[in-house]
């Protein structure tokens, strides 16, 4: 349950109650916002009162488990924001730490990736590059388009998410994705404790559901709580940038905050294969100036040496 | 094979004295008789793949569709194309039977009640074939509780719902007037009550009079008549469920008849395998003539020119145009590799040679017509495979480039359900054959009585709701911005160090640049020469402006980040730290000032779109306008049966 308070309503209440305090909660909105992220371990139903960097407070309960209108939560997204991602493929050297990350917070089984690294290099004569590959969370999505029964559906602040406990299992958003960012759960999950003691949300996809889709889900939990999601935050060369595009601004691990639009106009920003009008909410900065040794040569990554025996 | 000469003439069927209907009652409903040892083997073979096949599903309800080899990459396989397929040989019967019966063809009328049981049986097993494909078959239910229109599988859905119902109508309505006699005979037989009972209630008091026969006519006609778009509607959804996506070798214009086309093909050659088979095994050779085979056999040479035809535009035009990814599939599809050997072997004996084997009547004989019907059959199911298979191998992204070579063969699982679902096809055919004659007897009564004589939408919209709606608030805001003068905020920094260093922020604007101007002050006066760092609040982190030195003044200054957007009411979280010197830094202060364009506000209602839980009125009101056609008909025909079985009964 959210509830906005209005900062101005906040500050008279704040300065006839405690005036300096109140100052001193403003100024350290940032820790503020920092301290409700901790608040997914509290137990359900406590709440705890956050500043967004939109200037509204916000008092937020902790999510308490699959309730169902945390699920209704689940299918708005955080109002106001529009999520988008960049990724820098002139930082990027293919090391997949991002991908190992993002595997491990989502116990993400052996057998698929929601972020996989690709070896690229499009044509004889042009020098190769990594392409990391999350779901694009596309702004026209085509898997969006085909599901049946609206288990795959698109939040208003950008993020494509799955219902696990809706989807019928027929794959059509697997067939329709141009970018192959789907799995499926082939077999009964093996849910760790911890999974299965999170409760599930779409927001994170997990305890998993078998016969059900699944795919990156932006870290949707993080972005709602003014964290990065665990790739972005991993990345050891900052390559992956995320942020709210009506802020203008992404940032990446390394703290580097830099306003979208100018990052886009200045580095060329652009979206993979725009010609099947997707319209991903993932910027690719094109591998120009590269700072690491390009695939293929000498000292470079060969993270994905073969993976053909446990992924198909 | 029968060892009838070819051609023969009609064949004189009576004995002297013997009335046509006499003899065609006698011979049709010699089919029913109980089957000898041959027969019940079969039936018990067939049943035991069936019964093997629900074991391997079952063994799949437990394990997870891991007991195929599908994967992540190739998710689909075997069973969608057995489900294609199965829905192409549905229209053998619908549409051959159906063009048949408006174009008042008289030979028609011996074999269409094979075709309309094909179709029936064909849609019974395809549309199992999506509930043993999904994932959750237990939430099949969902279908209906969040159906969305804009999805093709719930086309899909209503399209098989409306056909199956309405072949089932066809196949019941051409058979009203065979119940009298079927009841009269089982009676006669000594068969079951519960068996006479039932043919007696579906005659619906059917009896030789102008005014059932008129009423027949019309709700046969009317049946015949809409059945055949609806046929043509679910062969093109089918096919759509490929070429609504991107993927290369499905997003193409001509599926939907190229669907259809492979469609009535596949199905009149299962057709014509039926009839070969039922005339063997019930010595039908006298109604089952070679003119029948022949006059099909020129229907299904024609079928497979149009289907060779469409083929060779298909990949000719991709292949010519020759994208990147079209290269990549066809290089898959019809090179060098295992897919391409099939794809050359199911253009050879599933296309070429049938051709071949029709093209000449001199050479078209009961053997090779058998011989394409057969070929087609299994070739046509190879293709279904073949447009699936290597297209979802060949992703936009290889997945080679991460290390991941797609691969998929059916699994043993797999392969027990297809076999269980031909079994199952073959075996409700014949079991249907042993209650109702696999012959009409009334119509082919008919035909013999006539030879007798001889001799003697609209665009999806996307309403910019949202603009009108921030249009105003974005006006208000920066009309307020313009009015109040520049917000001056003043925060102090928390108590940390003991100097009392204040920070204050305005936005200003000096030689017409708009600036933001911090002035420190330490313990009241002004403090020169400290290095001021400026920057801005955004979700994930602080976004540097730049910093400058304090003049004499205390104030220190960048220029003001335009463009910039700040909270809904235009607000912007500023964070100011002094640097140096040291005896007067402090932790960074956040000051907040007014006036920045306000965040722009997202449409709060949902779009109607393709992709939106909100389905396109135009897309909707069209199924809806072209269900209530087709309903309404059946609609129509109900009423017919409804007044036919009001009339008076006999004596
Ligand atoms: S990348 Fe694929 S799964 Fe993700 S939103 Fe786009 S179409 Fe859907
Ligand atoms: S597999 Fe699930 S999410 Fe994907 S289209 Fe089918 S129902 Fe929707």
């Amino acid at each position: 349950m959210y509830m906005t308070i209005q900062r101005r309503q906040f500050l008279k209440a704040g300065m006839v109650v405690a005036g300096g305090a109140a100052a001193g909660m403003l100024t350290r909105s940032h820790a503020a916002t920092d301290e409700s992220t901790k608040s997914s371990g509290r137990p359900a139903g406590e709440a705890t009162l956050a500043l967004t960097a939109e200037g509204d407070l916000v008092l937020a309960s902790a999510p308490s488990g699959a309730s169902s209108h945390a699920s209704d939560e689940a299918r708005r997204g955080v109002p106001g924001k529009k999520w988008v991602m960049v990724i820098d493929l002139a930082a990027c050297d293919g090391c997949g730490k991002c991908s190992a990350a993002c595997s491990k917070s989502h116990f993400v089984p052996a057998d698929r990736e929601y972020l996989r690294i690709f070896k690229m290099q499009d044509s004889a004569d042009t020098a190769p590059y990594w392409l990391p590959r999350p779901c694009f969370h596309c702004d026209n999505p085509p898997c969006a388009r085909v599901c049946p029964v609206g288990a795959t559906f698109k939040r208003d602040d950008g993020i494509v998410l799955i219902d696990n406990e809706r989807c019928i299992g027929c794959r059509f958003c697997m067939a329709a994705c141009p970018f192959t960012a789907r799995s499926f759960n082939w077999s009964r999950p093996d849910n760790s404790p911890a999974a299965e003691a999170k409760g599930y949300s779409p927001e994170w996809g997990y305890p998993r559901r078998v016969g059900t889709a699944e795919k990156c889900d932006f870290c949707a939990d993080m972005a709602r709580e003014g964290k990065l999601p665990h790739c972005s935050g991993t990345c050891p060369m900052g390559a992956i940038y995320f942020g709210d595009e009506n802020e203008d601004a992404v940032t990446n691990s390394k703290g580097d905050t830099v306003q979208l639009s100018k990052l886009l106009r200045d580095r060329a920003g652009f979206r993979y294969m725009e010609d099947l009008g997707t319209q991903p909410r993932v910027h690719y900065l094109p591998p120009a100036d590269r700072r690491y040794p390009a695939p293929g040569e000498r000292g470079a990554n060969t993270l994905n040496a073969s993976k053909g025996a446990t992924q198909r | 094979m029968s060892a009838m000469p070819w051609p023969v003439d009609p064949p004189a069927l009576r004995k002297l004295g013997e009335s046509h209907e006499a003899v065609v009652e006698r011979d049709l409903l010699a089919t029913l008789d109980p089957l000898g040892r041959r027969g019940r083997v079969w039936i018990a073979g067939l049943a035991s793949v069936v019964g093997c096949a629900l074991v391997a599903w079952i063994y799949q309800l437990v394990h997870g569709l891991r007991v195929t080899d599908m994967g992540n990459v190739v998710s689909w396989g075997t069973y969608m194309t057995n489900f294609v397929f199965f829905i192409g040989i549905s229209h053998a019967g619908t549409l051959i039977s159906a063009i048949l019966r408006v174009t008042d063809a008289g030979w028609r009328r011996p074999i269409t009640r094979m075709a309309e049981a094909i179709t029936c049986i064909a849609l019974l097993v395809g549309a199992s074939m999506v509930v043993i494909d999904m994932g959750r078959p237990d939430r099949a239910l969902n279908l209906l509780l969040h159906g969305r229109f804009q999805s093709p599988i719930l086309w899909d859905l209503v399209s098989v719902t409306t056909y199956l119902t309405g072949s089932f109508f066809y196949l019941y309505v051409a058979m009203i007037p065979d119940m009298p006699l079927l009841a009269k005979h089982a009676r006669e037989h000594g068969r079951s009550p519960r068996l006479v009972r039932m043919y007696e209630i579906l005659s619906l008091g059917y009896r030789e009079s102008p005014e059932h026969r008129r009423l027949l006519a019309r709700a046969l006609g009317a049946m015949a008549v809409i059945i055949i778009p609806v046929a043509i509607s679910v062969h093109t959804v089918v096919s759509w469920v490929f070429g609504m996506t991107l993927r290369p070798g499905w997003h193409s214009t001509i599926f939907g008849p190229y669907f259809v086309i492979g469609a009535i093909f596949s199905g009149t050659a299962a057709l014509i395998t039926a009839m070969v088979i039922f005339r063997k095994a019930y010595h039908l050779e006298a109604y089952l003539r070679p003119e029948h085979f022949h006059k099909l056999s020129k229907i299904l040479l024609a079928l497979s020119l149009l289907y060779a035809y469409f083929t060779l535009s298909e990949y000719l035009t991709t292949w010519y145009g020759g994208t990147e990814i079209d290269v990549r599939l066809l290089a898959l599809l019809a090179g060098n590799g295992t897919v391409g050997a099939v794809f050359w072997l199911w253009a050879t004996f599933g296309l070429f040679v049938p051709i071949g084997l029709l093209l000449f009547p001199s050479k078209r004989s009961m053997g090779s017509i058998m011989t394409a019907s057969i070929l087609i059959n299994i070739g046509m199911w190879v293709k279904r495979y073949l447009i699936i298979v290597p297209t979802l191998e060949t992703p936009f992204i290889p997945a080679q480039n991460a290390g991941i070579t797609p691969h998929y063969f059916p699994s043993l699982i797999e392969c027990t359900i297809t076999a269980g679902a031909f079994a199952g096809f073959v075996l409700l055919y014949i079991l249907f054959s042993r209650i109702f004659p696999i012959l009409s007897i009334w119509e082919t009564a008919e035909e013999l009585e006539e030879v007798e004589h001889a001799t003697v939408r609209a665009p999806v919209k996307m309403p910019g709701r949202a603009m009108p709606a921030a249009l105003p608030l974005l006006l208000v805001a920066v009309g307020l911005s313009v009015l109040s003068p520049w917000t001056t905020a003043r925060a102090q920094a928390p108590a940390a160090p003991a100097s009392t260093t204040h920070i204050d922020l305005k936005r200003t604007t000096e030689d017409k640049e708009e600036m933001l101007v911090a002035t420190v002050t330490a313990n009241g006066r002004p403090v020169a020469g400290a290095v001021v760092v400026f920057s801005v609040l955004r979700k994930f982190g602080t976004m540097a402006l730049g910093e400058d030195q304090t003049l004499s003044d205390g104030t220190a200054a960048v220029k003001y980040p335009h463009g910039l957007p700040g909270d809904s009411h235009g607000e912007q979280t500023f964070s100011i730290e002094v640097r140096s010197p040291p005896a007067l830094a402090v932790p960074p202060v956040q000051v907040i000032l007014g006036g920045a364009e306000p965040v722009r506000i997202t449409p709060v209602e949902v779009p109607r779109a393709l992709w939106s839980t909100r389905v396109p009125l135009a897309l909707v009101g069209t199924i809806m306008a072209l269900l209530l056609c087709v309903w309404s008909t059946y609609g129509f025909v109900v009423s017919q049966l409804v007044a036919m079985y009001r009339l008076p009964k006999e004596g």
